[in-house]
């Protein structure tokens, strides 16, 4: 071998294991300031190994996979984007394939929102009604949560997906102590208006009337002309504030006298029902709270939280019952809270 | 020094003479001028598309210039059979190499230097009418013109290993094998986090595994740290130490590659 050769392969040696330390140096500042690419590729192929080879292989083009290598994952998301809207209209049984292609959107580009509201949207309610059994629609509303949560994750700072996952909690699952936390998180940030009011309609909803009142308040000050607002600070002013008063005072039996009253004038109100019924289990009335819960529940196929309430009180009677998928949803979160922290979630845990 | 750089100079004027070169970059400049176009194909996120499709658009294109250019700066001096004049004279081919990658990665930076303002540009002109439709990403806006400007600078850095690999595929393969070996490189080298997980003994990677993948890993140029979207599209600053810190892995690397290059185009008959 010749020197310079000799020399040159030194050079090139030395170089090598020099770049080694800079290399995790680099890689150090990245991740610390967030400049890797959103997935690695890692987690792309290990998803397509995963039992998923063949929906990747009739979803994923080589026109896709060659915008995401050379460097327009964005595009290559866009592009995918669209081919889920097809399969998705296609028919129920291409659905799996288009929520697979819609999770391989939002590893492309995480920072897109459309793609996270959107699927989890389809989970949450599309898929939900797809089923009447109560297992598998838990499942659904437990996926689309978690779809939420990992897309908050991506996007911390824009409120969009904190009101979307709090819209979850309030319109599907209703968990409305979830919802006012997601709510009140999404206030952090620039947001529209109406998101305060949302924080004011999930603590009513409940309920929590000190809380509603100061949700509505905190609004009516940034627009005192807010028409919801001020109607809902009225009508609870008028109708809820009494009881709840009383209730706090230990006078059970008078506040569910005036809720009573409300309700002789308006018995199928979803907030007055609500109230009576968490009166009720504060005064200690569980048949009573069963029965206002359930009441409420069978008038509204949509109260999913009277539903709920009603479905937990009848187990603590012994009555027997169907249960719902919010209940199932509800248990499996409160086993996972404990199994982590020992405590049980509830309204009891919020700090007011 | 002075034979390289008038090697250099005549690298770079015959660069500009070659029509594909001039068709990439018109086409280039066509498609980052009409990113703002593709915006409206990510609802709620059309600062972001045009920031992908302008940044992306710089990076692939470059890259096509860089392979092809590189692919063919030594080639056709020994078809054409002018290297051997160039070698009669005082020239030595360490000299004739430099100068020809110098030639080329002057051109590819006014490439880009064009790429770069069409697409300020198009930026300066769209991007304030997509915040105004969006104001919350007026936050992140303002931290996006120092961005993308430092994202133009990896770029460079990026490009230039590309072409050193490109000239030194040129002088081991035919043209066609060193095209697909730069491109093989290029699109491995986007995914070389892809060797780092798969080689992980967390992982489960076994000892083959470890010692081929990891070595693929060690190995290979890691084009992903020259893309720097992630930080542009959340508003993050970015160091300049970073900027640094990358700029010198590229060209360590750089000097690695033209240094086997050498090794390799020194003993080769022209």
């Amino acid at each position: 071998m010749k020197q310079y050769q000799i020399v040159s392969w030194v050079i090139i040696i030395g170089l090598m294991l020099l770049l080694q330390p800079l290399d995790r140096a680099v890689e150090y500042d990245r991740l610390v300031l967030g400049l890797q690419q959103p997935t690695p590729w890692f987690q792309i192929a290990a998803r397509g190994a995963a039992g998923e080879t063949e929906l990747a292989v009739t979803g994923v083009t080589g026109v896709i996979v060659g915008a995401a290598l050379g460097g327009f994952r964005e595009v290559a998301a866009t592009m995918l984007w669209m081919k889920t809207h097809e399969y998705w209209e296609s028919g129920q049984a291409l659905q799996v394939k288009a929520l697979w292609l819609m999770r391989l959107v939002t590893l492309l580009d995480p920072h897109w929102l459309e793609p996270w509201r959107i699927t989890a949207w389809h989970l949450a309610y599309n898929l939900y009604v797809e089923t009447d059994d109560p297992a598998l629609q838990s499942k659904y509303l437990q996926m689309g949560v978690d779809c939420l949560k990992e897309g908050v994750s991506w996007n911390p700072d824009r409120y969009d997906l904190y009101v979307e996952l709090g819209w979850t909690y309030f319109d599907k699952v209703e968990d409305f102590e979830e919802a006012a936390k997601w709510f009140e998180a999404s206030k952090f940030y620039p947001h529209p208006e109406y998101v305060d009011r949302l924080v004011g309609h999930a603590y009513e909803r409940m309920p929590d009337i000190p809380r509603a009142l100061d949700a509505y308040d905190y609004r009516l000050k940034r627009d005192p002309t807010d028409g919801t607002a001020k109607g809902a600070t009225i009508t609870i002013r008028e109708r809820y504030l009494h009881p709840w008063y009383f209730m706090e005072e230990g006078r059970h039996d008078k506040a569910l006298e005036l809720i009573d009253t409300h309700l002789l004038a308006k018995p199928d109100s979803t907030l007055a029902l609500h109230v009576k019924g968490y009166l009720a289990e504060q005064a200690g009335d569980t048949r009573l709270a069963y029965e206002t819960w359930k009441r409420a529940g069978d008038g509204s196929a949509l109260d999913f939280h009277a539903q709920r309430r009603a479905v937990e009180l009848a187990h603590e009677l012994g009555i027997p019952t169907q249960d719902t998928p919010q209940y199932i949803y509800m248990q499996r979160q409160a086993r996972t809270q404990k199994r982590m922290d020992g405590s049980v979630p509830g309204r009891d845990n919020l700090k007011r | 020094m002075l034979p390289v750089i008038r090697v250099a100079r005549a690298t770079f004027h015959e660069a500009w003479r070659r029509r594909f070169l001039n068709g990439i970059l018109v086409f280039a400049i066509l498609i980052i001028g009409s990113s703002w176009l593709f915006a409206y194909l990510q609802p709620g996120a059309e600062l972001q598309m045009v920031i992908d499709i302008g940044l992306g658009s710089i990076r692939f294109f470059g890259m096509l210039i860089a392979v092809f250019l590189g692919t063919r700066l030594v080639p056709d001096e020994m078809e054409r059979r002018t290297i051997h004049t160039i070698l009669a004279k005082p020239v030595s081919r360490a000299q004739f190499l430099i100068g020809k990658f110098a030639g080329g990665a002057i051109t590819i930076a006014a490439n880009l230097i064009l790429m770069g303002l069409a697409f300020y540009a198009v930026f300066a002109i769209k991007a304030p009418a997509f915040v105004a439709e969006k104001p919350e990403d007026a936050l992140i806006f303002q931290a996006m013109y120092g961005n993308i400007a430092k994202a133009i600078l990896l770029s460079f850095f990026e490009m230039f290993l590309v072409l050193g690999i490109a000239v030194v595929a040129s002088v081991i393969f035919t043209w066609v094998l060193s095209v697909i070996t730069t491109f093989v490189l290029y699109f491995v080298g986007q995914m070389a986090d892809l060797f780092q997980q798969l080689s992980d003994p967390e992982r489960g990677a076994g000892l083959f595994a470890r010692i081929v993948l990891g070595a693929a890993y060690r190995l290979l140029p890691h084009f992903e740290i020259f893309d720097m979207r992630e930080a542009i599209l959340q508003g993050i600053y970015v160091p300049w130490t970073t900027l640094a810190k990358t700029a010198g892995q590229g060209a360590a690397y750089l000097i690695v590659v033209l240094l086997i290059g050498y090794l390799v185009f020194n003993e080769r008959e022209v």
